[in-house]
């Protein structure tokens, strides 16, 4: 009786988690490669493969280290960035009654996770004590904080339906009409976010080629492997969040729940991967102007405009 | 109220957690690090909010202290002639009296916590922490904590406007003049008028 319950409602959800994020990741390497071969740039051998020698180079070169690092941040940050995405993955749900966590305020702990991503950021870059990586590290804080507001705002657009902040409530409240269609300003803005928090395609100002790799320029070998896991986890655990309160997430015909909402996550990242290629970096000055110039100011439209739909 | 074993084993790693990363605070030597173990310590206090069933509360600490242990961080590295934050400094001062006093609100807190008589209100089944919070705040409330959101919120889009001029001598239709060397003085770095050949302007 007790084991039964234990694998329904701790192993079985962890273990669709874990293969997700796994998954996810791999999936996520290939759409990227398929974009960029999109655009015309040259792969050296098949996408399918690429991430995988990627890896398993990363995995069997040195690990650098610098003088005088703080070892402990360093080392664990990487870590922490990946814990936090599967955290983000295990709000997600996948059907009405398959949550890894479900939690009364679900949506609430995700906006942590964003903002305790921008903790986890700066250490990654400051303890490496090396100088493109501060640089790196500090940028990511003074954007970061823009790319918090507009999700906060996007997602209290979504609550606002719902009457709830609860995940599994979010799409029970789409039953009817998608929040894509109710909000049709909510997706984009969030998407931006997305790229913003993984420091992708035109945000990414954290690890960029002009620090010459920023928070991460120091970091070789299985540290930089785990590194790269964790940003490609976060942006497969953002997009699960995504496909849950703008795409429906588990609801759709024919398809079971958990399927529904895999394809859905898998057409966010196609979209991410797209994105990511067709536009160039910004300098941060740009994107700080165009995040609180123009996206802050429209996600205050999408709240407002949620509001007078949750109101008629 | 049935509380399971998980949940009292929880509590206690918790609680230890959170008082070892506390006193980790000030025997650190760096801002940044000390910034840092107080967030562990505010996540782990965040997380026994969580046991207590208060949703909101609990995340709401996550991402509260997030930023602002960040910020925090930000803040007191850049005020304070320690680039980096990883140069080694002390990190506590005028050690009597921060002695005296750690020592008197132990004794006071500790005697609170054993001498004062606790309510014993068990959870009612169908309590909904997070309604019911939204309708403490917001009800009576609303008036206080709506202005004051509103407030904060036009400070910060203030502030941004007022320090996201671009270019590095002011915007780029004012002119791009570098600034004198002593206020209202004359701009620095200009070569003189009789020096320049074939009328080659440097600054527009």
């Amino acid at each position: 009786m007790a084991l039964s319950v234990m694998l329904e409602q701790l192993v079985w959800p962890l273990a669709m988690v874990f293969a997700v994020l796994g998954g996810g990741v791999y999936l996520w390497a290939v759409l990227d490669g398929l974009a960029a071969r999109s655009f015309g740039l040259p792969q050296a051998q098949s996408v399918w493969l690429t991430p995988l020698s990627r890896g398993t180079w990363l995995l069997i070169q040195q690990a650098n280290s610098t003088e005088a690092p703080d070892l402990w941040a360093w080392r664990l940050a990487p870590a922490l960035y990946l814990a936090l995405a599967a955290v983000g993955l295990a709000l997600v749900p996948w059907s009405q009654g398959w949550v890894a966590t479900d939690l009364a305020t679900s949506l609430v702990l995700w906006g942590s996770l964003e903002a305790l991503a921008t903790v986890v950021i700066f250490l990654q870059g400051w303890s490496a004590n090396s100088h493109f990586a501060l640089v790196g590290a500090y940028r990511y804080v003074a954007l970061g904080l823009s790319y918090i507001l507009i999700s906060m705002f996007v997602l209290i657009g979504v609550a606002l339906p719902a009457e709830s902040l609860a995940l599994t409530r979010i799409v029970a409240s789409q039953q009817d009409v998608w929040n894509l269609v109710r909000q049709p300003l909510g997706l984009p803005l969030f998407l931006m976010v997305g790229l913003a928090l993984t420091f992708r395609g035109p945000f990414n100002l954290a690890d960029p080629r002009d620090l010459a790799g920023g928070t991460s320029v120091e970091v070789s070998g299985p540290p930089r492997l785990v590194w790269e896991l964790a940003r490609s986890a976060m942006l497969v655990a953002f997009s699960g969040i995504a496909a849950t309160v703008f795409l429906g997430g588990w609801l759709g015909p024919w398809l079971p729940g958990p399927l529904w909402v895999m394809l859905k996550m898998l057409a966010i990242l196609a979209l991410l991967a797209w994105l990511g290629r067709w536009f160039a970096v910004m300098t941060p000055s740009r994107c700080l102007s165009l995040m609180w110039l123009i996206l802050l100011p429209l996600a205050f439209v999408d709240l407002v405009w949620a509001g007078v739909v949750a109101l008629l | 109220m049935k509380t399971s074993i998980v949940v009292d084993v929880a509590f206690w790693l918790l609680a230890v957690f959170a008082v070892y990363t506390g006193w980790r605070v000030f025997r650190t030597d760096s801002m940044v690090r000390a910034s840092f173990f107080l967030l562990l310590s505010f996540i782990a206090v965040g997380v026994i909010m969580l046991l207590l069933s208060a949703v909101y509360l609990g995340v709401a600490m996550f991402f509260m202290m997030g930023v602002e242990m960040m910020v925090m961080a930000l803040f007191m590295v850049m005020f304070m002639m320690n680039p980096a934050g990883l140069n080694p400094m002390m990190m506590v001062h005028q050690h009597r009296l921060s002695i005296g006093a750690g020592v008197a609100s132990f004794v006071m807190l500790a005697a609170m916590a054993l001498l004062a008589e606790f309510p014993r209100h068990p959870l009612p089944n169908d309590v909904q922490p997070v309604a019911a919070l939204g309708n403490e705040l917001m009800g009576e409330s609303m008036l206080i904590f709506e202005s004051a959101a509103v407030v904060l919120l036009a400070t910060m889009i203030g502030v941004v406007v007022l320090s996201s001029q671009r270019g590095r001598f002011g915007s780029a239709e004012q002119g791009s003049m570098p600034p004198g060397l002593e206020p209202g003085g004359d701009p620095a770095g200009m070569p003189d008028e009789d020096e320049q050949a074939g009328g080659h302007h440097h600054c527009h």
